[in-house]
């Protein structure tokens, strides 16, 4: 049912726009649809993506909030749990049911109570913390285990670009 | 795939081809009064069809009345001038059918075309098969009956196909204005009193024609007007649900009462409308495969293809109702609902809905929900939605049924469903038919974006539109002309902000300085310490006072989205201005370090 999902959508989106978390913004992109977004999120103090603002697509099923939305980075990224194409692989985002990778516990897997904010935010800490476990991308995985410094200049690199600062 | 052959065709635009349709006709209608001015002609006549008609050599005293049946008579006689009337009965409703586009739709969107294409060739296939296959039919003018009875009843499918997939759209949006509303329900209206009507039609023939005839031809219409109507109550449910929206300050209690009720009123529609459709489907195809008497034919074999991919709905429908009934009972035993203390204890609304709750059920945890709110979610998963308490709902079939709604959203396109080749040999049935191959798709596409484009018309479109707006990278163009399909409308996004250039993109124009200090860069140094900062002037970012910004919901979409637009601006500006400063700071600190 579209319906009880747009009520939920406008909702968040109103809780988001005045309660905002720190360096975080969404809303919908357009409002002829409510159901993709786009999302802006500041790189995390203290790590290798300090500063930089993220740009983010997340698009909502219809059975939302039963189903969960999907997100895709539309900036660059280089990280190990985002794929080469932007999509976000953290276990927030599965549904219960499916576990590509076989060993998320159902604990942390999509429920109705979650929300935007709450993916926002566990993104901003994936940014932090990266899991390289679940390598959606194994390049960035291998890179961040050994050789962290070649790793943070590329995030470096990154960081600039989202800011329209020249590398 | 003969679908995207059929794409490259030259296919002669509809102002041409009305025109020559019109031309071709007055020319047959021509031909015909040259007919009947011929003094021979109304002998010919007589001595043909023995009318009364004792004055026919003086073509001058006949009625406007008669003349005009005397030359649709002769008409009729002609081979050419029967294809060419044919041919603008089909003009006509080709012209009709853009019209009613234009009237309602509008542009249609990428989505909606690649269904409306999937859903024209697919009905074209499995009506071939009927009228060749099935019915094997001898005579030509049969042939013509039943080709028109389809069109018509293909060009009602399709409008009803298109105003679902637009009343989706249209719900996802909570600010589509009334009038679109109104003229997508009054369409969806005449469809359903025309289905009605056909319905008439199929009796009448069938009166004369025999059972059989008739439960051909009224099956199709049945399931016409079925759709149509779950359409309808769809819409009205969530009107419903919107205006309830609107007037949800007033008169809480009772209009919760009701939002109680509707989950259940919404399913058990939904359930009947399904299975109902599904079943005539498959007994439509049963009748046809019993009828026809050539089990060892490619025809049959495609009604059993269809017969099967109809029985697997039916069942998973039906076991996805099992689980239904399962959980509401399992609910409704073991947990009770919230008593009205427990309700004002719990000052927090659903977490699943978001909405208050005035009556919920409480679950082992204590966590409370609206009751319709944890039957869908439980239905899916068995644990509580906040704490993940596990609950002990043993679901009645073993295996999990997938809720199709995940599947359908996967990120890549899934078709779902048979994919299969099939090679129709015409000649089998009826000696002038041609033999054909053609691949049978269930095909649903769900997301606009997974529509096929033609690149390179893309590409020039959206260099057109690059050449107004240069600040605007072409990938961001080519992204909304995929959508708009139209120059004009990019341009107007472009222009009333809609598509704004993505803000990593904008960094040129926002200070001469960078470029700068670029050169200064390249000129100089390799290394971040070395960078000129002071080169950056931060100055041109004003950063407006966030907290005016922040603390806003507007009640105008417009005015949110602007707001929107700036506060994103804002970030990005302030995180670009702290950047720089930290930079200069850095090296700063280097340089003095170093002396
Ligand atoms: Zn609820
Ligand atoms: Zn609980």
């Amino acid at each position: 049912m579209a319906g009880s999902a747009l009520r939920r959508l406008m909702a968040e989106y109103k809780q988001l726009t005045l309660n905002p978390p720190e360096g975080i913004i969404a809303g919908p992109i357009n409002e002829e649809n409510f159901f993709e977004w786009e999302a802006l999120i500041t790189g995390p103090e203290g790590t290798c993506f300090e500063g930089g603002v993220f740009p983010a697509k997340l698009i909502f099923p219809p059975d939302y909030p039963l189903s969960p939305p999907k997100m895709q980075f539309t900036c660059e990224m280089f990280h190990p749990n985002i794929y080469a194409d932007g999509r976000v692989c953290i276990s927030i985002l599965h549904a219960p049911g499916d576990d590509p990778m076989g060993y998320e516990s159902s604990a942390e897997r999509w429920s109705p109570v979650q929300s935007v904010e709450k993916i926002l935010l566990s993104v901003v800490s994936m940014l932090a913390e990266p899991n390289d476990e679940s390598g959606a991308n194994v390049d960035a995985a291998k890179m961040w285990r050994e050789n962290r410094e070649e790793f943070n200049r590329i995030a470096e690199r990154i960081v600039r670009r989202t800011l329209g600062i020249p590398t | 795939m003969p679908v995207i052959l059929l794409d490259r065709l030259p296919v002669p635009n509809l102002r041409m081809y009305s025109a020559g349709s019109v031309l071709a006709l007055s020319a047959c209608v021509y031909y015909a009064t040259q007919v009947i001015k011929d003094p021979d002609w109304g002998a010919v006549a007589e001595d043909i069809k023995d009318s009364n008609r004792s004055n026919a050599s003086v073509p001058l005293g006949r009625s406007m009345g008669q003349f005009v049946s005397d030359v649709f008579s002769v008409m009729i006689r002609e081979p050419i001038c029967v294809w060419t009337m044919i041919n603008m009965a089909f003009c006509w409703l080709i012209l009709v059918g853009t019209a009613i586009q234009k009237l309602v739709f509008g542009e249609l969107r990428v989505s909606e075309q690649q269904h409306l294409k999937d859903k024209f060739w697919n009905f074209v296939f499995y009506k071939f098969i009927f009228v060749f296959g099935i019915i094997n039919v001898q005579y030509i003018d049969e042939v013509l009956l039943w080709c028109s009875w389809f069109s018509l009843l293909g060009f009602l499918h399709l409008l009803s196909q298109l105003s679902k997939d637009r009343f989706e759209y249209l719900s996802f949006s909570p600010t589509t204005p009334l009038w679109s509303h109104v003229k997508l329900l009054f369409l969806l209206t005449a469809i359903f009193t025309l289905s009605g009507f056909m319905l008439l039609v199929s009796v009448f023939v069938g009166f004369f024609g025999g059972f059989n005839t008739f439960a051909f031809m009224s099956a199709e219409v049945v399931l016409l007007s079925i759709r149509t109507l779950h359409v309808i109550i769809r819409y009205a449910l969530h009107l419903y649900d919107m205006r309830q929206e609107g007037a949800s300050s007033v008169s809480a209690n009772e209009e919760n009462r009701v939002w109680e009720k509707r989950g259940p009123i919404a399913y058990y529609t939904e359930l009947s409308f399904e299975l109902t459709a599904l079943i005539i489907d498959f007994v439509h195809h049963l009748h046809m495969l019993v009828w026809s008497n050539i089990f060892l034919s490619m025809a049959s074999l495609v009604i059993c293809m269809q017969l099967r991919y109809l029985f697997h709905e039916i069942q998973r429908r039906y076991k996805k109702h099992r689980n239904y009934l399962w959980v509401r009972n399992h609910l409704e035993q073991n947990y009770p609902m919230a008593s009205s203390e427990e309700l004002a204890d719990n000052s927090d609304n659903c977490a699943i809905c978001w909405e208050k709750m005035e009556s919920a059920r409480k679950l082992p945890c204590t966590h409370l929900f609206h009751n319709t709110c944890l039957l869908s979610w439980l239905e899916q998963d068995t644990s509580c939605p906040t704490c993940r308490l596990a609950l002990n709902i043993q679901t009645p079939s073993t295996s999990r049924i997938d809720p199709p709604d995940l599947q359908v959203d996967a990120p890549q396109p899934q078709r779902r469903q048979l994919n299969h080749f099939f090679h129709f040999d015409g000649s089998r049935y009826v000696s002038w038919l041609p033999s054909f191959s053609v691949e049978v798709s269930h095909a649903q596409l769900m997301r606009q974006d997974n529509a096929p484009a033609s690149n390179s018309q893309l590409d020039a479109m959206a260099r057109q539109v690059q050449q107004l707006f240069p600040h605007i990278p072409i990938s961001t163009i080519i992204n909304d002309l995929r959508v708009t399909r139209s120059v004009e409308i990019t341009i107007e996004n472009v222009l009333d902000g809609r598509l704004v250039a993505p803000t990593m993109y904008r960094e040129p124009e926002v200070v001469p300085a960078t470029n700068r200090a670029m050169s200064v860069w390249q000129a100089s140094c390799d290394t971040d310490s070395q960078r000129n900062w002071d080169e950056f002037s931060v100055e041109t970012v004003e950063t407006e006072d966030t907290s005016s910004l922040g603390s806003r919901f507007s009640k105008s979409s417009s005015e949110r989205e602007k707001i929107l637009h700036r506060r994103k601006e804002n970030l990005i500006q302030s995180a670009r201005k702290r950047y720089i400063e930290k930079q200069k700071a850095a090296a700063a600190a280097k340089v003095e370090l170093q002396s």
